[in-house]
């Protein structure tokens, strides 16, 4: 209980509070109704449509015409594929080195700091701008970062966004540069506060430096591990501008994950109907993953 | 002892590897908009070189300026987040302190309406501004804006108010002081800290934002994310000059992510180790 009437109607009380409640809450819930609630209805509803900004004259229902080309569309398995290879390998790449080395820079007394300060400038930057970056200055043959480490070691120069191959692990390298550092400052500030008698306890046990991580560390860490899985997950799910700017989605379709399919099929080919519908199949692998994480958060917990 | 001196070393070289990962492509920018393009192709790379500051005068006030494009973001990001803050922290208040019927229900609506990928919401979007003529406009962005920022800051708020002790409350209420006024006078600034956090990252991540703002705007409204566009075209990439303008660009979020480091590391864990912890 909030708040215990001293005396007389703690009915009427509790009905001032839900009144005061609702006015504070009605406002952003009807705010949130029509930015996104009302877009989604329509987005479901043109996704049943055919509407092909390049043949408008096409246009009508077409039921779940959009849905079942899917089926028979190279492209949409390839684009589905890439999904899960992107989000997968930089979810698992953000946790490992961002754990790895939060644990690392646990163990040093000084220039933490220094550390977080480095590890703020990838997150704070517009993922468009990263992008862009990575294109030039980084990954352009010949003149860029990464070329001139490879040339000095006698590996040659490659064509680092050129190559479907490379592109791709390119794409997903610059994603896990730019958000590492957010999985590693939520673990590292999780992992300092945790109590240090436990460990001291365990020292006397003589555990092992792997038991010591295995039985108490990653227990006691679990849940903010989840949640940046949760938390990075999503991010991956909806990457757009650092893919869209360093490769839109090329050579070819070879870094093009379901997001960037979507778009280019809405706003380069203009064919708004089967856009919406790739946008209906996101959404609902979001909705199912978030599920199966959120399940398992429960879980264990 | 001398078993310890090597893991330090190795530990600082660790760390030192990992401040350059991170830093280096941004020192190297930084750099880049200080040459001129035809030092910037020179190979070895030059490290020294004589510094120029034409690429900041061409990016700022040249043909190609982009201060219109700063002002675009500027007027979005500042509409987006004085909307999203107004409606955010009442809301996230009702949901974090009081008692209603459909409250968790409530909450769980906040969290699932980030669900919906960017790219569902901008179809929609697209089609309706484009009927009402509000295609390239401040309040059609804006309006797509609140939908990241709004479910954000209300978590964020929430957090923030869930920290506060009971009893401040519970005195200003048998004060008869009235809710709103306990609320206004007495909760309000004692999350000042959180109010301002929150205001920056949303004002930030508005200012980051591209793909609404390649779609939705246009010549008269055009983000400065947009506008980094400006320097690459399929001829020729405008290295110093993308680099200077990228540097002017990000100068507001470099400057307010160092200032605000601890508080950004707080506000992205409050959400981590509250959320995991309960619900």
């Amino acid at each position: 209980m909030l708040f215990v009437a001293p005396s007389g109607g703690a009915g009427t009380l509790e009905r001032q509070e839900r009144r005061f409640a609702l006015a504070l809450f009605a406002p952003a819930f009807l705010l949130l109704l029509i930015t996104t609630t009302a877009p989604l209805v329509f987005l479901a509803w043109n996704s049943l449509q055919k509407l092909d900004m390049s043949m408008p004259w096409l246009s009508g229902f077409a039921g779940l015409d959009n849905y079942t080309k899917m089926g028979g569309d190279p492209r949409f398995w390839s684009s589905l594929w890439l999904t899960f290879i992107y989000t997968a390998s930089t979810v698992v790449l953000q946790v490992v080195i961002g754990l790895s080395l939060a644990l690392l820079v646990l163990r040093i007394p000084k220039g933490q700091g220094l550390l977080r300060v480095a590890a703020i400038l990838p997150i704070v930057l517009a993922p468009v701008v990263v992008g862009l970056f990575w294109r030039t200055l980084v990954l352009s043959p010949d003149v860029g970062l990464v070329d001139l480490v490879t040339r000095t070691l006698g590996l040659g120069s490659h064509n680092w966004l050129g190559d479907p191959q490379l592109a791709l692990i390119s794409v997903i390298a610059i994603h896990t540069w730019q958000w590492t550092p957010f999985a590693f400052l939520v673990l590292l500030a999780t992992l300092a506060t945790l109590p240090p008698d436990v460990y001291e306890a365990a020292r006397l046990d003589r555990a092992s430096a792997w038991q010591r991580f295995r039985f108490i560390t990653l227990p006691l860490i679990r849940p903010a591990v989840v949640m940046v899985v949760i938390l990075r997950t999503m991010t991956a799910l909806s990457a757009f501008a650092a893919i869209f700017a360093a490769t839109g989605g090329g050579p070819g379709t070879s870094t093009e994950i379901l997001n960037l399919y979507a778009y280019r099929t809405s706003f380069t080919e203009l064919n708004i109907g089967y856009g919406s519908s790739l946008a209906m199949v996101l959404l609902a692998i979001t909705v199912f993953v978030s599920w199966l994480l959120f399940r398992r958060r429960k879980a264990r917990t | 002892m001398n078993r310890r001196l090597p893991r330090a070393v190795a530990l600082y070289a660790v760390a030192g590897l990992l401040v350059s990962v991170w830093a280096f492509p941004v020192l190297w920018a930084l750099l880049t908009s200080f040459k001129t393009e035809r030092d910037v192709l020179a190979y070895p790379p030059l490290l020294v070189f004589t510094p120029t500051l034409a690429n900041y005068r061409d990016v700022l006030w040249g043909p190609a300026s982009i201060l219109p494009n700063l002002w675009s973001s500027m007027v979005v990001s500042v509409g987006a987040t004085v909307l999203t803050m107004l409606f955010a922290v009442p809301a996230a208040y009702a949901l974090a302190r009081l008692r209603y019927p459909g409250k968790r229900a409530s909450g769980f609506y906040v969290l699932a309406t980030q669900m919906l990928p960017p790219v569902g919401l901008i179809i929609p979007y697209y089609l309706v501004l484009q009927r009402v003529g509000g295609l390239d406009t401040y309040s059609g962005l804006v309006a797509i804006y609140l939908t990241f920022s709004l479910p954000f800051a209300i978590w964020l708020m929430v957090s923030y108010f869930e920290d506060l002790p009971y009893e401040m409350e519970e005195a200003a209420l048998l004060d008869r002081a009235g809710r709103l006024r306990a609320l206004w006078y007495v909760i309000l600034p004692q999350v000042r800290g959180g109010i301002a956090v929150t205001t920056v990252f949303v004002f930030l991540n508005a200012w980051n934002e591209f793909m609404f703002a390649v779609v939705l705007g246009g010549n008269k409204v055009r983000p400065v994310t947009v506008a980094m566009f400006n320097f690459i075209s399929v001829e020729q990439t405008q290295w110093a000059r993308l680099a200077a303008g990228a540097m002017v660009a990000m100068a507001p979020v470099i400057i307010v992510g160092l200032l605000a480091q601890r508080h950004i590391v707080k506000g992205l864990t409050v959400g981590a180790v509250k959320g995991g912890g309960r619900r």
